[in-house]
């Protein structure tokens, strides 16, 4: 048989497993598209809802639909990609039968597919704003696609930290929901960091997320600045974990492998 | 040819390390078709696993220049929700193949394997024979310098099992096997050199005969 690169293998099994998951994804039976579009739908109506009744004043110079979608598509990107990669290695487990098939290949084929679904639904949710004839206008479309991207990177590093530590450590993984319930709630999702009281403020400045949805909603909206973003900070809980990740991953692909 | 040095593997056991292989080095020569014997248990899964890369020694090295097929066993590396066409199209990918190769080898395999509208069906609705007919048609339209086979010789109804020799035979024009089985009229048929697993050793035998009469003296 001819001999590859490993580069070139790794390119055919992502593709090759990418196409698998889309097919068991997103078959004829499961509404995949649907789900991933009505996940984030459902939050913006609900919390747009409990807005108007609440109180009658809303965020001004923006529309609060269209800050609540920016949101939950940011949000369930990130957590889908965390959630993803968890159940990765489990979800595979039969294919590393061929050496090809790496642990790691399946990590990186479910962010591409996340993004992918995320993709899809922003385009629906943007057809949808503009059949609503919504202010849809994004202020400065290049850094809220860093922002996105930086996202993306961020959930891969912890996604694949917790894909390592869930595979031995089970308890690891029922943290993780705990968290994510917790994140849904801190991570300046319905509302600005600039609308807290001080203390408040501070505290939630220490989840992470907080900065990458502000950095999101600051570059979107004319009304909204950057202005509690530490970038210092982003980068740290970037590196570090995808640090932490590779490391733990090459020590225990083996073991993955075999196990 | 396939060469290991200071090979050592274990399990760990409540009762300790379990050894497969403990400090073997060995060569096996090119062109001879292997068989392995050995009690269940003794490691010849993990063996085979070991020389198809997708399990690891604990310590030493196994080396070789040759390209080795997936270990084709009962279980079989294949993604249950899938159906027969989606893993056949999966591991032509994981080769490189290219669109036209895919096309022909599911062809290829729909052929051999005559599980009929199974084909299309998830592989979790398959008994093991279907499971086992359609890995060892698939790694019949690659080109291995070495099919890994655990077993699965032996499934099948008497048609099948005939069909799979002649194709297996016509197939090792060109390559070799590493064959683990418990029949010994298909290890004679087969299979040139012998090697037996037993308690952390292996013993390489130079005919097959001999490697049949280790394994049944161990046995005794």
């Amino acid at each position: 048989m001819n001999k590859r690169t490993s580069m070139e293998i790794f390119k055919s099994v992502v593709l090759a497993l990418f196409l698998r998951e889309v097919q068991t994804r997103f078959g004829t039976k499961k509404l995949g598209y649907f789900w991933a579009v009505f996940d984030a739908m459902f939050m913006v109506l609900i919390f747009a809802g409990l807005k108007s009744l609440i109180s009658s004043k809303s965020m001004p110079g923006l529309d609060f639909h269209v800050f609540l979608a920016t949101s939950f598509l940011a949000f369930f990107l990130w957590k889908n990609i965390v959630n993803q990669s968890m159940s990765a290695f489990s979800a595979n487990k039969a294919l590393f039968a061929y050496k090809q098939v790496k642990p790691f290949d399946t990590v990186v084929t479910r962010v591409l597919l996340e993004l992918l679904v995320s993709s899809v639904a922003t385009s629906i949710f943007v057809l949808i704003g503009l059949y609503l004839g919504l202010d849809i206008s994004v202020e400065n479309f290049n850094m809220v696609m860093l922002a996105v991207i930086w996202l993306v990177v961020f959930g891969f590093a912890i996604g694949l930290m917790t894909a390592v530590f869930s595979y031995f450590y089970e308890f690891y993984a029922k943290v993780m929901k705990i968290v994510m319930i917790f994140l849904f709630w801190t991570s300046a999702l319905m509302f600005t960091v600039d609308s807290l009281p001080p203390l408040a403020r501070e505290i939630v400045l220490y989840n992470p997320l907080v900065h990458f949805i502000e950095m999101i909603h600051g570059y979107y909206f004319h009304a909204l600045s950057t202005y509690y973003v530490d970038y210092e900070y982003m980068l740290y809980w970037t590196l570090i974990p995808l640090w932490i990740g590779l490391f733990f991953y090459q020590r225990s692909e083996k073991r993955i492998l075999s196990s | 040819m396939i060469e290991l040095h200071n090979v050592t593997k274990y399990f760990k056991t409540s009762s300790g390390k379990k050894y497969i292989l403990n400090n073997v080095t060995m060569t096996i020569p090119s062109d001879v078709n292997v068989g392995l014997l050995g009690r269940n248990g003794a490691g010849k899964s993990t063996l085979l696993r070991m020389l198809g890369g997708i399990d690891f020694p604990n310590s030493g090295i196994i080396t070789s220049p040759n390209s080795f097929s997936w270990p084709m066993g009962l279980a079989g590396g294949f993604q249950g929700s899938m159906t027969g066409r989606q893993n056949v199209k999966f591991v032509c990918r994981i080769y490189g193949k290219s669109d036209y190769e895919i096309e022909r080898s599911i062809e290829a395999v729909k052929e051999f394997a005559e599980i009929g509208d199974y084909f299309d069906m998830p592989i979790k609705t398959y008994s093991s024979g279907m499971k086992s007919r359609l890995s060892f048609g698939l790694s019949l339209v690659f080109d291995f310098d070495y099919l890994i086979i655990d077993e699965t010789l032996s499934v099948g109804d008497k048609n099948f099992q005939e069909k799979s020799k002649k194709a297996l035979r016509k197939k090792i024009e060109n390559c070799n096997v590493l064959l683990v089985s418990h029949s010994m009229p298909i290890l004679r048929e087969i299979c040139d050199v012998g090697i037996v697993v037993h308690q952390g050793q292996i013993y390489y035998c130079d005919t097959i005969e001999e490697a049949i009469e280790t394994y049944n003296n161990i046995n005794k």
